[in-house]
Parts: C-alpha cells; structure tokens; sequence
C-alpha cells in the first residue's frame, strides 16, 4: 500500500471518488458554484475530492469556494499540492477540509493509472489510493 | 482534539479570540489568520493600526461575497480597528446614468452590512487620504495601489491582501506577522536607473505598467525626486497592476529604516526605446473618433487633485459631443467637493462618488477610452476589452475640450 504523506491545512473527513484537473484553477471566473462544476470540464465535483495542484487568481475566489456551501454542490474536500492563501480562506469559511500533498504528480500519475479511490488515513499520516472491486458497486 | 491547535504563539486574548469567547464571526476571523499565516510561516500575530477591506464591489463578488459579508454581520462581528473601504459599483450620490443601475440593490446590501459592522463610509482606493500612515506601523490593506503607497510612499508595513483577509482582519485587529510586516523581507533586489524623461503622470504609468510586468523582486527606483505626488500615485498603481509588487523603494522618498538596501545589488538600466516598445503594445492611439469616455480619477482624486483640474479645465468652454467625460473621487469627501461641481456640470463634466469603472459595469460600452492611469489602462482593456489610450491630463483636455 503506497501512502502519500500529507498536511493538513484544514481538517476533516477526506476519502472518496477522486476529481482530478491537471492545472492550477481560478475559482473566480472558472469555477461556477452554482452547478459545481468547472467550466470546460465534464461533471461535478459535488461530494468528490477535488485533486488539484493548487489555485491562482482573484481573491474574490474565496467567496466563489464560501459560496458551494451555500449552494450544496462543494466537494467532499480539496487535495493540493500548494495551497496559497485565497484557497485556504475559502475552505475555512466553508470548512470545506483541505489537505497539502507532498508527491503531488506522483498521487495524480497513481491514480490515474490504478483507477483507484482515495482514502484519508489520518492514523497512518496519509492519503491512501484504494483500488476498486466489482462487489462495492 | 481540538482541532484548531496551532504551534504559533498566540497572545492570551487571540487564544480567546480562536477558543470562541468573542464570539462566533472573531472565531472564524483569527481561524482564517492563523491558518494562512501557517502557511506562509508566521511564527506570531501582529496588531494593525488600520484595515482597508478590498473586494466590496457587488459585480465583483456577487451573492456569495454579499452572503458571507451578510452572515458575519448577523452573527454579531464589530470591527475592532479602524477600517475603510474601497470603492462600489454604483454612484453612491447617483447623478450620473453612467453606470447600470441594476446591481443597486445588492450592492447597498454589502454598504449596510459592513457599516453595520463598523466600516467607516470611505468608499475609495485612497485611504491614505483619509488617514495617513506612519512609518513602519502595521497595517492590513487590500487594494493594489494603497499597499503600494503605504509601503512605498508612507513606508508603513502591510501585505497586499484580499479582500475576505481584510474582513478578518478588521474583525480581530490583527494580521499575520509575515511577509512584508518583517524588516528583513524589505531587501532590495534590484536598482532601478531610467534613461527617459518622466514629464508627467502618463510617462509615470508607463513606466509603472513596465516596471510591474518586467522586474520580479523589490526594486529601489532613482531619479524620482522631482515628480510631484501626482506622478508618484500613477506610478505605483500602474505597477501594481501589471505585477505583484506592494513596495517599490523610491530613492530619497520613501522613509529610511523602513526598507534594507545592501551595495551589491544588481543594476538594471531601463532606456527610452524599451519603455516605448511597451507602451505601444498596450495602449490604442489617442483619437476620438466614435462615442469616447474619458476617464479621470484612477485612483481616486483628492480634493487637492481635483481642485487643480478644475483650474485647468476652467479655461476651456465645454467637452466635444461625442465625448463623455467622468471624474471619480472618494465617497466621504463628498461635501468638500461639492463646490466645484457646478462648473464641472456647466462643462458637461460628470463626477461620481464612491465608485469606478473598473469595479462596475458600463451602461453603455464606449467605443474608446482615454485616460491618464496606467492602471485604468491596464484593468480597462484586460476586464471589460476596451480600447484604451494613455496621455497626461493637460494633454487629454486639450483635445476633448473646446476653447
């Protein structure tokens, strides 16, 4: 079992269906909360863990993150691999959980290929990327 | 567990302020503090003499800013320092049908909400005009082009915050100790010579717009001496438009003992042709042909700022007809400039308080701009996809205007 060591900036419960975007996200302009969704990409990251590797923008995106709160569609919570201070406001207004992955690319690149699911092993220091068996659907 | 432990160390009331016993909003502000101050290394918190909160305009934040400026208000947050404001979108004196009138609603909402809270009526960018800084007190501004003069002009010490950052601050009275609070983080990295001649507040943006975009680390700029405050204005927001920066080292204005300038830093020299190449990439050339706005008051002019302007403009009969021509300055200095009003409206001037076009929405989109800002410039063509040309004021009046 391969544990990615992680921070954890803002705490909570972090394991489920993974949500990945390869690059750096504006929520202000590029995120709409009403919907939870990302503009250009298919799906919602409603009650997913987004997996991103971190935030530009205006800071006018931590109300965007405050706001999938208020709208009911905010993710499960939010893996980084640099968490910058607009993103960090906003998942403490929305105690959305956030945590720092140190191997960011190398939990990307696993998941992508295991197809897994991921767990948050506070016990263990780490998230886990479970694999998936035909009888858990 | 408690959760929200933390390895910083905390005074015995911001112990109390993050264990809840202020109250719900103080809780949820010191959280935001600590955490992001965490993250960039803080080891302690710092008390601000004055917050500028950033980030009010409703077209800007929408219902999920105006939801959470609402709750915290309801929950019983109370500023506990005292706090400006920056600019709306909507004319809070409404005169003029410049701008849509249909986010009035929303945006009164935000005014009532942080006035609720404590927030001073200010409504403007320059809050240095309405309280000044001291040198090397902490503050906690957002606003691009008030970090820019605190740190560089007053050499007072803040970060360029966000606007939720300035809330929480204004709710604690407190900052994170980092960044740009710290002496040591003051260094200069680069010196600064130019080769061209800075006649006025357009040559000022230019440069600034150029400075911004090219130079990463904190510069210390010569030969400023001679410019006027006016020049010094434009010049810094303009940089702070195109780049990061929040301190700009102006030799022999900013304040000693504020910043650390060692010998060996690195010289760059910055020639005429340079900042030229630059400035025609952004700026459109300077006709008026079709429906074209000018645009004065970026940032916000002072009283004393606008009572020369009108000086000037006294001279000329009237603005052309294809001509809309708009002057923006501060909410609060409303009555003082009440006087100069009539002879602005007898030349078809308009003047509008409390806000600007960068945070609002056009009523009707001009075909150009022309305006003396850099920073006008900059957000007006990359936001809302104008056409913008750059010339100084006496300039700009002298082709809108007729004798």
């Amino acid at each position: 079992m391969k544990i990615f060591k992680v921070k954890e900036i803002v705490s909570g419960e972090c394991s489920g269906e993974p949500f990945i975007v390869g690059h750096k996200i504006s929520f202000f302009g590029e995120v709409d909360p009403s919907k939870g969704i990302i503009r250009g990409y298919g799906g919602s990251f409603k009650d997913k863990v987004l997996i991103i590797p971190g935030t530009r923008g205006s800071t006018v995106g931590s109300y965007i993150i405050y706001a999938l709160k208020e709208y009911d569609t905010a993710p499960k919570c939010i893996v980084v691999g640099e968490a910058e201070p607009i993103l960090i406001v906003g998942c403490i207004l929305s105690n959305i959980p956030l945590l720092e992955v140190i191997d960011f690319n190398d939990l990307i690149d696993y998941i992508r290929s295991s197809n897994g699911y991921v767990v948050y092993r506070r016990d263990l220091g780490g998230l886990v990327v479970e694999e998936r068996y035909s009888n858990s659907y | 567990m408690n959760l929200w432990c933390t390895l910083m160390y905390l005074s015995s009331i911001e112990e109390k302020m993050l264990n809840g016993e202020y109250g719900e909003a103080v809780e949820l502000a010191i959280r935001i503090i600590v955490k992001v101050g965490e993250s960039l290394g803080a080891d302690r918190l710092v008390k601000v003499n004055h917050v500028h909160i950033s980030g009010v305009s409703y077209s800007n934040i929408g219902d999920p800013g105006l939801r959470l400026i609402e709750k915290l208000a309801e929950i019983g947050g109370s500023f506990r320092v005292f706090t400006t404001v920056n600019p709306t979108c909507i004319d809070l004196f409404g005169k003029t049908s410049i701008f849509s009138k249909d986010l009035i609603t929303g945006q009164m909402r935000i005014i009532n909400a942080l006035e609720r809270m404590g927030a001073k009526p200010t409504y403007t960018c320059i809050p240095y005009s309405i309280r000044k800084p001291i040198p090397n007190e902490h503050l906690a501004w957002g606003e691009s082009n008030a970090v820019a003069m605190a740190n560089s002009y007053y050499g007072a010490r803040t970060n360029r915050e966000g606007g939720p950052l300035t809330i929480a601050s204004a709710l604690t009275g407190r900052t994170y100790y980092a960044g740009l609070h710290i002496l040591e983080n003051r260094a200069v990295k680069y010196g600064i010579k130019i080769e061209h001649n800075i006649v006025d507040e357009a040559d000022a943006s230019i440069l600034g717009l150029y400075i911004g975009d090219k130079i990463h680390g904190i510069p210390l700029v010569e030969n400023v001496e001679a410019w006027n405050f006016y020049m010094i204005k434009e010049f810094l927001a303009s940089a702070a438009a195109t780049g990061n920066h929040a301190l700009i080292v102006l030799n022999n204005i900013t304040p000693r003992n504020t910043y650390i300038a060692e010998d060996h830093i690195e010289n760059i020299l910055i020639d005429r042709r340079e900042i030229m190449d630059f400035y025609n990439k952004y700026s459109s050339t300077p006709d008026i042909s079709g429906k074209t706005l000018v645009y004065i008051g970026c940032p916000h002019l002072s009283v004393e700022e606008l009572k020369y302007m009108v000086d000037m403009i006294s001279k000329y009969k009237s603005v052309k007809e294809n001509v809309v021509f708009l002057i923006t300055v501060p909410y609060n200095f409303i009555s003082e400039v009440q006087q100069y009003t009539g002879i602005l409206r007898s030349k078809g001037i308009y003047i509008a308080y409390g806000t600007c076009p960068i945070v609002s929405k056009f009523k009707e989109k001009p075909d150009k701009v022309l305006t003396n800002s850099g920073k006008a410039l900059f957000y007006l063509s990359k936001l809302h996809g104008l056409e913008v040309s750059l010339l100084g004021f006496k300039d700009i009046i002298r082709r809108v205007m007729t004798k």
